[in-house]
């Protein structure tokens, strides 16, 4: 079950609002590499993953991920408090306005709504965890280009923080394949699928010991 | 920074930290040192979100409820509209 801490994992005070920048940031929220499509990847991907370590990995990975997609949404509320209808126009973002006011919605910069596409759960260890590299390093290329064309230091220092996230998570998940790997068959990973090929109470198990 | 702010910092540096020991725990499970390192961050974190809370109020729906729990600011909130 998930328990609620009324505080966000690194604060987040913006002075001056912005709709340019929390158009862009937004992305983040819902878009395709975006904190929505972390969470539930590793919070759906946990159920088959069968080693401890990989199942706390994902767990307390995709958990973060949920604080950080709070950390978003208070950075895109707090840019879009008290605008004007000039600043609206001006900016560009009269085009997310007229559908969600300045309500949060889950959406790419482009305006694409999020879509479960964004992320696999595909029920093998290896490609799962090799989706998950390849998405905090994603998520991290998203987070440089935020900071190349974000420059007030209340927005930056919050992105900074999330960015040097998807680099440690990127080392755990790197950690957790060599776990993996170290309990599988070394003359052919792909031998067996361990998420799948090891059946619980089931006889004629090729594969009863790759679980130990 | 208010006292609040202050105290709420420091009290996510020290979650933080423990809570890095503990990712790092999962692919590491054996390391007594960063257990014991985890451990005290974790007790360090709780001692200061109870201090926290009594002057604050609650973080969390076990610590407090109704009037205390509703107040503002929530998370999200800006200090000059609440």
């Amino acid at each position: 079950m998930f328990q609620y801490e009324k505080k966000l994992q690194y604060p987040v005070n913006i002075k001056n609002p912005n709709p340019k920048y929390a158009q862009i940031i937004i992305s983040q929220y819902g878009g395709p590499d975006g904190e929505l499509g972390a969470s539930l990847r590793y919070l759906s991907q946990r159920f088959s993953m069968p080693y401890p370590e990989l199942k706390g990995l994902l767990t307390d990975i995709g958990t973060e991920e949920l604080g950080h997609l709070e950390m978003i949404g208070a950075i895109v509320y707090q840019l879009t408090r008290n605008l004007s209808i000039e600043q609206i126009k001006k900016s560009g973002f009269d085009t997310y306005f007229v559908d969600h006011t300045t309500g949060v919605y889950p959406l790419a910069a482009s305006g694409t709504p999020f879509t479960a596409t964004y992320l696999q759960s595909k029920g093998d260890v290896i490609t799962d965890l090799h989706e998950n590299l390849a998405a905090e390093q994603k998520a991290r290329t998203t987070y440089d280009n935020i900071l190349r064309l974000v420059d007030d230091p209340d927005v930056r220092e919050p992105i900074k923080f999330l960015r040097e996230r998807e680099i440690v998570h990127y080392q755990r998940f790197g950690e957790g394949l060599r776990l993996a790997t170290d309990r599988m068959n070394e003359k052919n990973f792909y031998a067996f699928n361990p998420s799948f090929d090891t059946h619980c109470n089931k006889k004629g198990n090729m594969n009863r010991n790759q679980n130990k | 920074m208010t006292e609040r702010e202050k105290l709420l910092k420091q009290l996510s540096a020290l979650q933080f930290a423990s809570w890095e020991l503990h990712l790092y725990m999962d692919t590491h499970p054996y390391d007594k040192d960063a257990m014991e390192m985890n451990r005290r961050y974790a007790r360090r974190s709780e001692d200061l979100k109870a201090l926290f809370e009594s002057k604050y109020g609650p973080l969390s729906s076990v610590s407090g409820t109704g009037e205390q729990w509703l107040k503002n600011p929530w998370p999200w909130d800006i200090k000059e509209c609440v």
